[in-house]
Parts: structure tokens; sequence; C-alpha cells
């Protein structure tokens, strides 16, 4: 069995420090060493993109990281998103008001690549928004309230 | 007064999702938990020669590793509360004991302290197949020589047929046309994104188990633990929160999770299994795959005298449960809403050597995609545009109540309407004018449409009552209990805003309790479309009770007649002197602490329990589908234009939840026509065992999606119909008829699906089109 | 689906790594962003007992221009090339090729000399950097060379990096104007590895005729490959846009391995294959002619 590693990650602002296996990935990292568990394991291949987190900032997929290789990073998973008192984000409350989910079980990966996305592109396309979301996959909505809720979240922000 | 039923009021499960605090099942820890990995038969059929566990034992970190022979022995009964004990049934072993029958069939299961360990070790189990001679293709299994289960020689599972065939025989002969397709149909998976789990936990002391799963139907999986163990039904505890879709191919356990049952009786601690996505798509299931002839004879103007559908489906190895019943609806629903004086079916359900059939949203979704194909075939064959064919054999208001040719009974339906609604949305005079300039280009562009109509909330032993337990608290605050199940159905808002209303209480002072069998009223959980309306009748029958006796309390303590009182806001006051009034909180005070201050003959406390029977037998909901696409003959690639549903499921309880519903469900049937298929090659081997193969829509895929609505009430609770499933229904065939109308002019017509860019060019292809 | 153990090696030097990559042999695999490795790991299509990750390996990130080229570091993200108006300027086709991997989450991680090293018949960087003639560095302990992109892919995920190589950087000629670029490809959808697809590069002379062209192919053969058939049928002739299709023929006419799958047969690919070049060469004259 291969040697655990020592590794210190910044989780939505608080320092962890574990002894981890080197396979273990960054999403299990976060699911059952940090009991994060809003980030999701859909498919563990890297292309539903349920298990999305920010990684100094970029969006990335976290079944595709191993924990060890964020040793030293700063990571922001969905339950970092929103403010501590619980206020939803601009992002979260847009999702909400249009219907932008159901089951819930791809949301967050959702959240935080649109978090990401509209960081760098805050006057998206419609196209742009399309083309953004495409990384992620959902079987409930229809992407039809999703893709209104980050068009009014950009909207949005983009009058502030 | 009715202030919620009908707002778009925001989910009241969007907080804890939106924010990662959902408990699915694979958020569940439970001390000193274990985890299962399966070690599944790499080939579609062999005899197990022999089984060595002996290496995977001796790795760090392993507890155990089951063969058939260690849990299926501990089976006691084992049957669905959906179909009941007398149903013919399918086998359904835990693990494979002596013959594996596809890829991917459960032979073993590790048990170890974390799936990373749990998978090493499976890795190291050797198993010795003698490999056997597969049927993979259900469309020849009939005549193979080579039987999928030894009980049954020839593969076949079942039959059930109409009128004899021959009946039809000379109004067929006689008749001016008669046209016949074939349309083959690939195998889909439902696909949640969330995998199977189940988390089970045995206290031998107390005799009880506790299940945490992801199912809708919290109480199928309480009665089918029980049954299974040989447990009383109340020893056992079933809980879900959040379920991750489920579409079906959640409402009933399967193999894996009776051997996590089974195994977790013979553990020291909680046994977790969740399904990762390959074992998914080799083992959760598959559905839609089938084929059928289907034939019409229409008289010179156009008019159907009579039609016959010869349906075959695949059951795959291990269907859950038995397709035999459910598949009955493909054969009544065929004639759809039409006017077709006779006709009749034959299904037959089939064995192979592949993944289980499983229920997925509109599991009959075959008579339409039949029907609508035939429809448009034999337009064109005749010479006449496919939208006036309907029109000229389409239900009309004044053809109402009527009988499909199967005898279904229809009512309170509106196919034309939204026919009609969808047509006009579109301006198909001018998408016509558009399509002939197109092709004058070169360009190849299609309508296509479906209009179906579907039986919602049937009310068959299981499904057929729902109950509710409303519990207004002393504070005055309300908690309203029902089964549950919801797997993004929002069936949470939906009960707090019908108990709200039936209540007069203010929304945010109701909350719900859902999905805990130790908890909650027994229930059937979601599935069947049943969901809207069955809550809305235990809701509107727990209420009424309750209601009467709020409103007796304050009566007697304002001293006012009770019919000089309204309930509104969580408040009762006298109509017309609003300063004369009590809080809920206030009449809940009296209800638990003032006993002598209640009137009299009203029992102390405000707590009911009701449930709801229906007494009909389906209330039925239709659609309209209707997309344009653009075809590019040399990529074979389709480009869907616009998408328009029309559609009446009655008065919408929310209709954010009732669009989501017809959102998602259409993008599904986007995914079946275009997309997904769970296909295998001849020896058996899946090959679409990722979701780099198995490929589901996305943002970039699908168009926007316009809606429109008739509204006609159902004779059932509220008037309210069930919209869960329809749209995965009409979704497919309106996309199949838009490609097939925009290829007519090369003269392509579709029989087999998906209609894969590759798939379409060999049409194109074959056609006899010059490529460029 | 969880990977099977390896030991983690994350070196901080481009010498320490090749150190290393010669001591570990075939039990040795590189990792940068791993965004194709990872999931080979999980579903344990590949195992490895060491994996060596390239992260505190600070001197392989990095876009630089020298004497008409410009260098890539090998662990530069996609996404910082997508960035980069230097690259925009610079290496069209490369900043045009690079939307098309995967999806932006994948490209935060993805790098350029992951994506040439792992060398899928189907990615969209060894197709660029062959009709670019790009030049590929490696080094290992017995020392550095240079390896030209049409050398470097050798088949099927398989390159000419010895098993002790590190790939250090890539450097693209630029290209003077007038010239244009384009890459074209089919996908069943947005961010699929492509069914069959073409890059385009053609440069005129003072006279308005070709005088270089590059038609890169990829997804239709073992690896990406160059249609130098029909470049050579260009050359010194005045760029139309209705040569397209015959030069989309002409490109596919050779192929003899063309994969079949699932998705599509050889066949099908062929067709596409063709029709992508043609739509390339269209967009890449259009750029060439009108700028």
């Amino acid at each position: 069995m291969a040697d655990d590693i020592d590794i210190r990650i910044r989780v939505n602002g608080l320092p962890r420090r574990a002894t981890v296996p080197p396979r273990l990935t960054l999403a299990d990292f976060l699911r059952v060493n940090c009991g994060l568990t809003g980030t999701h394991l859909g498919c563990e291949h890297g292309v539903c993109g349920a298990c999305t987190v920010l990684l100094d900032r970029e969006a990335v997929r976290a079944c595709l990281v191993f924990a060890v290789q964020a040793d030293g990073s700063d990571v922001t998973t969905v339950e970092g998103i929103a403010s501590p008192d619980g206020e939803l984000s601009v992002v979260q409350a847009a999702f909400r008001e249009h219907h932008g989910l159901q089951c819930g079980f791809c949301t967050p990966g959702f959240v935080v690549s649109v978090t990401a996305f509209l960081a760098e592109n805050p006057k998206p396309t419609d196209e742009e928004i399309r083309a953004a979301l495409s990384g992620n996959l959902c079987r409930c909505t229809g992407y039809q309230g999703i893709v209104n809720a980050v068009r009014a979240a950009a909207d949005r922000e983009d009058s502030v | 007064m009715a202030p919620y039923t009908g707002t778009r009021t925001p989910r009241v499960e969007d907080p804890r999702l939106l924010t990662g605090t959902g408990t699915y099942v694979d958020d569940v820890v439970r001390p000193g938990m274990l985890h299962a990995c399966f070690v599944r038969s790499p080939v579609a059929r062999a005899r197990i020669a022999a089984i060595d566990v002996s290496e995977a034992l001796r790795l760090d970190g392993v507890h155990a590793v089951f063969v058939a022979q260690d849990l299926n022995s501990g089976v006691h009964e084992q049957w669905y509360t959906l179909n009941g004990p007398e149903d013919p049934d399918t086998p359904r072993p835990p693990l494979a004991a002596d013959e594996v029958r596809f890829v991917g069939d459960p032979v073993a299961m590790v048990v170890a302290v974390d799936r990373y360990r749990a998978e090493d070790a499976a890795e190291l189990v050797v198993v010795d197949y003698d490999e056997l001679p597969p049927v993979v293709d259900y469309a020849t299994a009939l005549e193979s020589t080579e039987s999928v289960h030894a009980t049954h020689p020839g593969n076949l599972v079942g039959e059930l047929a109409g009128r004899p065939m021959e009946e039809l025989a000379p109004v067929f002969e006689d008749a001016p046309h008669v046209v016949g397709v074939t349309i083959r149909q690939q195998a889909y998976c439902p696909v949640p994104l969330e995998t199977r789990g189940i988390v089970a936990e045995w206290s031998a002391p107390a005799g009880e188990m506790t299940v945490w799963a992801a199912t809708q139907s919290p109480h199928e999986v309480r009665s089918f633990c029980a049954r299974l163990l040989g447990v009383d039904e109340h020893r056992v505890r079933v809980v879900m929160r959040d379920t991750g879709g489920g579409f079906g191919q959640k409402v009933l356990p399967q193999r894996e999770d009776m051997c996590v049952l089974l195994a977790a009786a013979k553990l020291p601690a909680a046994l977790k299994w969740i399904e990762d996505r390959q074992e998914h798509l080799m083992a959760a299931g598959q559905a839609r795959h089938e084929h059928g002839e289907a034939r019409l004879a229409l008289d010179d103007e156009g008019r159907i005298l009579a039609a016959t559908l010869d349906h075959v489906q695949d059951a795959g190895a291990y269907p859950t449960p038995s397709p035999v019943q459910s598949g009955l609806a493909v054969g009544l629903l065929f004639p759809g809403p039409y006017r077709i004086p006779q006709g009749t079916f034959r299904s037959r359900f089939v064995f192979s050597n592949t993944s289980g059939r499983v229920a997925y949203r509109g599991p009959w979704q075959f008579e339409s995609m039949a029907r609508e194909v035939l429809l448009d075939t034999a337009a064109r064959r005749i010479g006449m545009d496919p939208v006036e064919l309907r029109r000229r054999n389409m239900l009309r208001r004044e053809d109402l109540p009527t009988a499909n040719f199967n005898g279904m009974p229809y009512d309170h339906i509106t196919p034309y309407e939204t026919f009609e609604q969808a047509l006009e949305m579109l301006d198909c005079p001018a998408f016509r004018r558009e399509q002939e300039q197109a092709r004058a280009q070169g360009r190849y562009l299609g309508l296509g449409t479906c209009t179906y109509v579907e039986p919602t909330a049937g009310a068959t032993p299981f499904h057929g009552t729902e109950g509710a337990t409303i519990r207004i608290e002393p504070s005055g605050k309300v908690n309203v209990y029902v089964a549950g199940g919801s797997c993004g159905n929002s069936l949470e808002t939906t009960v707090v805003q019908l108990t709200a209303d039936a209540l007069g209480a203010a929304i945010e002072d109701v909350s719900t309790i859902q999905g805990d069998t130790a908890l909650t009223p027994y229930g059937a959980g979601t599935g069947g479309s049943r969901s809207g309306p069955m809550t809305a009748g235990a809701i509107a029958e727990t209420a009424a009770g309750l209601r009467d006796r709020i409103l007796a309390i304050a009566g007697h303590r304002l001293e006012v007649a009770v019919e000089k009182l309204e309930l509104t806001g969580s408040r009762a006051s006298v109509t017309g002197d609003p300063e004369k009034s009590l809080t809920l909180a206030e009449i809940a005070d009296i209800a638990y602490f003032q006993p002598h201050a209640m009137p009299p003959g009203v029992p102390a406390g405000l707590e009911a329990s009701g449930r709801y029977r229906s007494p009909h037998l389906m209330i039925w909901a239709n659609a309209t589908h209707l997309c344009t696409c653009e075809v590019d003959i040399v990529t074979g690639g389709v480009k869907l234009l616009r998408y328009i549903v029309s559609e009446d499921c009655g008065p919408m309880i929310n209709p954010s939840v009732v669009e989501g519903q017809i959102y998602g469900g259409t993008v599904q049937g986007i995914g079946g026509a275009l997309y997904e298929h769970l296909a295998y090659d001849e020896d058996g081997n899946p090959l679409a065992t990722t979701f780099m193969d198995y490929l589901l829509p996305t943002a970039t895929e699908v168009p926007v999606i316009e809606l429109g609505h008739i509204e006609t009430p159902s004779p059932g609770p509220g008037g309210h119909k069930g919209v869960g499933e329809g749209g995965a229904i009409g979704s497919a065939p309106a996309i199949v008829n838009a490609v097939a109308d925009a290829l007519a002019p090369l003269g392509v017509e579709i029989g087999r699906l998906p209609l894969t860019p590759a798939s379409i060019v060999e049409l194109v292809e074959q056609a006899g089109v010059m490529t460029p | 689906m969880k990977p099977a153990a390896f030991e983690y090696h994350a070196p901080t030097s481009a010498e320490e790594t090749v150190a290393l990559l010669a001591e570990l042999g075939d039990e040795g695999k590189t990792i940068a962003g791993g965004q194709s490795l990872v999931p080979m790991l999980a579903l344990r299509l590949a195992t490895f007992g060491h994996l060596v990750d390239l992260r505190r390996v600070h001197e392989l990130r990095g876009i630089e221009q020298r004497d008409g080229t410009v260098r890539i570091g090998a662990t530069t993200t996609q996404a910082t090339l997508q960035r980069s108006e230097d690259i925009r300027d610079l290496v069209p086709l490369l900043a045009r090729a690079t939307p098309l991997i995967g999806h932006f989450q994948i490209r935060s991680r993805g790098t350029v000399g992951g994506s040439l090293a792992h060398a899928d018949a189907a990615a969209e960087y060894p197709a660029v950097a062959l009709t670019l003639d790009a030049e590929l560095e490696a080094l290992s302990v017995r020392g550095r060379r240079t390896i030209p992109a049409a050398r470097f892919l050798t088949g099927t995920w398989t390159t000419a990096l010895a098993e002790d190589e590190l790939l250090t950087a890539v450097t693209f000629p630029v290209w003077r104007r007038p010239r244009g670029f384009a890459i074209e490809e089919f996908a069943r959808r947005s961010g699929d590895f492509a069914l069959a697809g073409a890059a385009v590069a053609v440069g005129l002379d003072a006279g308005g005729r070709v005088d270089r062209c590059a038609i890169g192919l990829f997804g239709l053969g073992p690896s990406a490959c160059r249609a130098h058939t029909a470049e050579a049928g260009t050359m010194g002739r005045e760029p139309a846009e209705d040569m397209a299709d015959d030069i989309g023929r002409q490109a596919l006419a050779d192929l003899d391995s063309i994969p079949s799958d699932l998705h599509g047969s050889a066949g099908y690919r062929k067709r596409v294959g063709a029709a992508m070049v043609a739509r390339a060469w269209r967009r890449a004259v259009r750029e060439a002619v009108h700028g």
C-alpha cells in the first residue's frame, strides 16, 4: 500500500490538515474527510460536472483531481457559496427564482460552475451561457430554468 | 379562496439543495459503516464453474465476500407491493448462482472498510466462467434454441392481446389505403444523476432494520425488506430525504438492494452500497427497447378505418418487475386520441441476456411512437399533409366521453385543442413556406408532432389510496406528513401549498415531513404521475375535518356562528369584522391546553389523519408536442429549431413545477430520439458504460421549449391531473416525425432509432441521393 | 469507480523529475492536469505504481515569444492559452482549437503538454501541432532533444517520447501574413471528442497564390495526420472556396485506418472528415484573402 501524504488545504476559508492516501480524490476528501457532502459524485469520470468545485478560484472536476494535488490550495465548495448567515448568492437565488433545480443532485456543480463562469464572463451572450453550461449534466430540468437563471443572474450582477 | 394553489410558490426544497446541505443516501454516515462493491460478470452468459474469494479476503480492510450460497437462501419472500403476491413474476435471485445472464450480473459482493479497498478486493475475486452462447437480440430470441432462463424455453416472458388480428383482415382487405410500418426503438437507460444507493443497518438485539435508500417509494422498500428478511414490517424503518432523480428507475428495490439487506443482517455495522456510473449503465436496467409492426386502414378521405399493432418488447435478463402487466398499456393506449372504429394489438415480452427492463417515465411510450410515426408515414404515402390527416381523425370535444377500441374510457381531455394551439404557436403555414424555400436552397427543414392521451393517478390497489396526517402544533405551526418519495418532483412544495390553502394557513407557517416510514402515513410514493392528484386528495380529506374543528373552536370563543367565520392567513376572523379574530396559535392553545374552553363534542388537540380513496380508474391528461428541425444531410446532424408543448393537466398547483416536469420529460425524449443508446455488441457486451458513450443531452443540444396550456378540470381532487411522465412520452415521436418530414423529399422513411448522425446519413445514402 | 493505489511524487524541478522517471521506468507516469489520465485510473483501465506530479515544476509553465516562434511550457493550462492575447494573435489556430476541448472545467486543469503526450487520435492539440509543424522539447537524464510534431505522434495513444523522457515545451512557428487558419470538427454533442475534424492553415504569396498549405486531420486514424497530397495540390494556385469539396475528398482519399464505433462507421467518418476539410478550407481561405 502506498504511503499516505500530509496535505494542507484551505476549504471554504477553513484550513484543513490531513494525511491521505495519494489515490483519494479531492471529491472524496471533501465528502468524507471534511464532511462537506454538497459536492456530489454523478459519474466519477469527469463528464457530469456534479462534483465541480473552485480550486484556486477556477472551476474543476473534483473527481479528476487527487487531494494530494490540491495541497497548498484554496478550495471553495457549494457550501461556501452562500453568505455565512445563509443568504443565497445571486446565482443561487436566481436558480431558485427560475426553477433551475428539481432533484438537486446536479445543482451544486451548476452553482459552482456558473459562479466561476460569471466571474470570468460577467456579460455573456445566450450562446456563451449554453456553452458554459454544457459541462454539467442535468436530468430533471431540461436546462430551461437553468439557462434562464444564469441569464437573470448575469443581468442582475451587471446592473450592480 | 386558494391563495397558494396555482401560484409559482418558491420551492421549500431549494435552500438546502442550493447550498449543498441536502441529504442524499451517499451523505449518510453511520458508526463503523462498511462499504460494498459487487463483482460482476464480464460475459453475457456463462455457467459459473468456480469462485475463489481467498485472495480477496486476505486483503487488509476486507470484512467479507459474499457469494450466492451465502445470501440467496436468506430470502424469505420476494414480491413487490406494486404487483401483489399473485402476479406471475420473473426470476430475481440476489446473486447469480449457477449461471450469469448479462454483462454486469452480480456474482459476489465484497464488504470492506471503504469503497477503494472494496474495489481492490473485487479485482482479486477469481471467477471461472464456462461461456454459453448468449441470447443478445430479443427480436430473434423467440426463435432461439438457447434460453436465458431454463424455466422459459423460447424466452417468452408472456403475451397479451386484444381481439384476434384475423378479425380485422376484411377491413384491411377492403380499405382504399393500407399503410404499414415497422419501428424499432433502441434501449434507453433512465439515468438519474444520482445512481442507485442504499445503507442498511441491522440491530440484532432489537431485531430491527434501518434503511436509508435512494427511492421513489420508501414504504415499498420497507415492505419488501420485511418480506425478504422475514422481519415484521414495523421492525423495519426506511428513510429517504433527498433522492437525486428517479424517473421510474427507483420505484422498486432490485437485486443489489436485496444483497445489501441480506448481508447487513449478518454484519456488525451498517453497510453502504453506492452504485457507480459504470455499474448503473451496465446493471441498473434498460427501458424503451421494443419494436412493433403498426398498420392502418384508411378510406379515400383519409379517415381511419382500423389500426393494429404487433408489438415485441425486450425484458432483458432480470426485469423489475415482470414487464407483462405494465406492458399491457402499450397495446391499450395505441389508439391514442383518434377516432379509430376498430383495431387490435398483440404484445410479446421476451427475455435476452442484457440488462433487465425497469420502469421509465411513461413506460408505455411506444404506443405513441408507433402510432404517430405510422400517421405521418400514412399521410405521406397517400399524399396528404400529416397535419390534415390528424385534423380529420382526432377526437374533438363533441366526441367525448368515448372509449377507444380497446375499451379505455376517455373523458375530460382536449387533444384537438392542444394540437391546434401548438400549430398556432408555431404559425404552421409560415413554417411550411419557410420549409419550401429552404428546400429550394438544398436545406432540409422538418415539422413533426405527437398528440397523446395519458392515464395518470391510476387506481391500482397500491396506488389507489393515499394518506396524510396534519398536526397543528400548540404554537399554531403546521406540519403535514405524507409518505413522500420525491425525487425532484417538488412534492414538499406541493404539499405545503395544498395544506396552507386547505387550512387557511399562511404558507410560511406550514412545513412538511416526508420520506420516513416511521413517521409518515403509509403511501405508495412517486410514480405513475400520481402525486399531484393523490396528495391533493389526501390533504383535502384530512384538512377538511381539521378545518371544521378550528372554526368550531374559534366560533365558540368569539361567540359567532361558524358560517360567519373566514379562515385565511393563519387567522379565523369574523366576516366583515376583521378586528374580531383569533390566530391559529390562539386556537391551537385552546385545543391543547384549555380543554374546558372547547366547544362541546369537539375533540382536544389539532391533529388528524385521513386517507383518500380514488374512485377514478385513472385521470386522463393529454398533450401535443411539436418540433421543427433542420437536418444537415452531409453530417447527419439534427438541429432542433423550435419546440412547442401544448398540454392539459387541469388546474396547475404550481406552474413552475408543472413546467419543470414537462421540460425535463421532453428533454429525456430529445435524448432518446437523438443521443441515448444503451447499445450491446453481438456478443452481449455493453458499448455505452460511461458518460462518454451514453450521451445525455446538454444545454447546447436543447432548444428553448415553449409551452401552451389548455385547462380542463379532471373529475379528481381539485381537478388536477398528473403531469410527471407526459413530457417523456410525446417528445421522441415528435422529433422522429420532424426528421422524417425534413428528409421526405429524399424518399427517406425512418424505421430504426435512435436518429444518430451516422444513421441519418445511412438513410440518406440508401435513399440514393448523391453525396457531395 | 476508484483508482488503484499508487505512490505519489511531486518533484520541484524538471531535473528532479527526469531523474525520478529514469529511476521508476515503466512503473512511473507523469501527471499534469490529469483530465485524461484520472478517468482512466478511476475506471482502472490503466494502473501505475507511481505518479509523478508536475504541479510544483514551475519552469514548465508559461508562454514566451522567441525569434518568430511561440514557446509554450508543457504544463501551461488550456484555460491560460484561451485567455492569452499572444496566442490569439500569433497562433490563431491554437486559440481557435482550445474552446473545442472538453468543457471549461476541463480546460482549467488540462494542459497543452498533457494533451500532446496523451495523443488521443481525436484530440485537437496534436492535430494543431502537426498542422503548424510545431516542435516538441523532451528532456531526460540522457539530455534534451527536439522532436518535430510529425515524428512525435506515432500511433494510438503513443508518441516518440521514451519512458524516461519528459515533455517540457512545444514551440509553434508564427506564420507571416497573409494567412488563414480554421479548425472544424463534428462531435455528437458540444465538448465531445470529434467524430472527425480538420485543421487548415493557408499562406499566400505576394501574388495571392498559395505558397504554404497544411491540412491536419483528427479522429480519422490511429493518430492525427496530415493530408500531404491534398496540400501539395493547392500549392501555387489561387485559393478559391469552390476548390473545397475536391480538397476534402482528396484529403480523405488515402486514409485506410479510419476508426469505427458506436457513434459512426469508418465510411461515415470519411464523409464527415471530407466535409470538415472543405468547411475549414473555405474559412481559412476567406481569412487569408480578406484578412
